[in-house]
């Protein structure tokens, strides 16, 4: 569900993570979780790189330029944090394989959108192309989509497609 | 809602990535922004 609201925003690359189960359980621990309601509130909580909650407040629409602000500040006060390393990125000629109807060769699509890859990894769609159904067999010996061709390697399975991606193409 | 200047309770949940996020794991590295929301597909 969040790949696909990610994707609808034009592609979400920063962590959105399910509070389902228990349902609302890390929202209540945060003092967010509207029991009555069955729902989270809307809210912001910041926690420092020392676990300490430096802000927290209900909101209704969010005012990005005054978060950012409160981010900075508290930023300022810590000067021993690592720099920020920007991810590997992917190998050049990065191709994944996709079939149509296809629940796994959509996260795969998914995934990419969200780390806005766009640029970096080609689609062959080997549903609509019997040329790339054929180079699929070649590379990986079978039909079976969706499969990562990276640096020389197959990587199938979509849950290990989706990490790949993501171990080498977030911030986090 | 929570404290300022309170421990954060620590927690571990799964991204749409699959990965699995745990607050600590931040802890010397990265501040941490947590933004609420009620449902997907709505405001954020």
């Amino acid at each position: 569900m969040h790949a696909n609201f990610g994707s609808s925003l034009g592609g979400i690359s920063y962590p959105m993570l399910a509070d389902f189960h228990p349902k609302g359980a890390m929202a209540d621990s945060m003092g967010v979780y509207k029991a009555d309601r069955g729902m989270t509130d809307r809210a912001t909580v910041i926690v420092d790189a020392k676990g300490v909650v430096r802000h927290a407040s209900s909101t209704g629409k969010r005012d990005m330029e005054a978060l950012a602000a409160i981010c900075e500040e508290i930023d300022q006060a810590h000067e021993d944090l690592p720099a920020l390393t920007r991810p590997a990125g992917l190998a050049a000629g990065a191709t994944v394989y996709v079939r149509d109807r296809c629940a796994a060769s959509r996260a795969v699509a998914l995934a990419r959108t969200n780390l806005h890859l766009e640029d970096q990894l080609t689609v062959k769609n080997v549903s609509q192309n019997p040329a790339f159904l054929a180079e699929l067999k070649e590379l990986s010996g079978a039909e079976t989509a969706p499969v990562l061709w990276i640096a020389g390697e197959v990587v199938a399975e979509s849950s290990q497609i989706v990490g790949h991606l993501a171990d080498r193409c977030s911030a986090l | 809602m929570i404290e300022i200047g309170s421990d954060a309770p620590d927690f571990s949940l799964v991204d749409q990535f699959g990965r699995k996020i745990t607050l600590s794991q931040f802890r010397g590295q990265k501040h941490v922004l947590l933004l609420f929301y009620p449902l997907d597909f709505t405001p954020t």
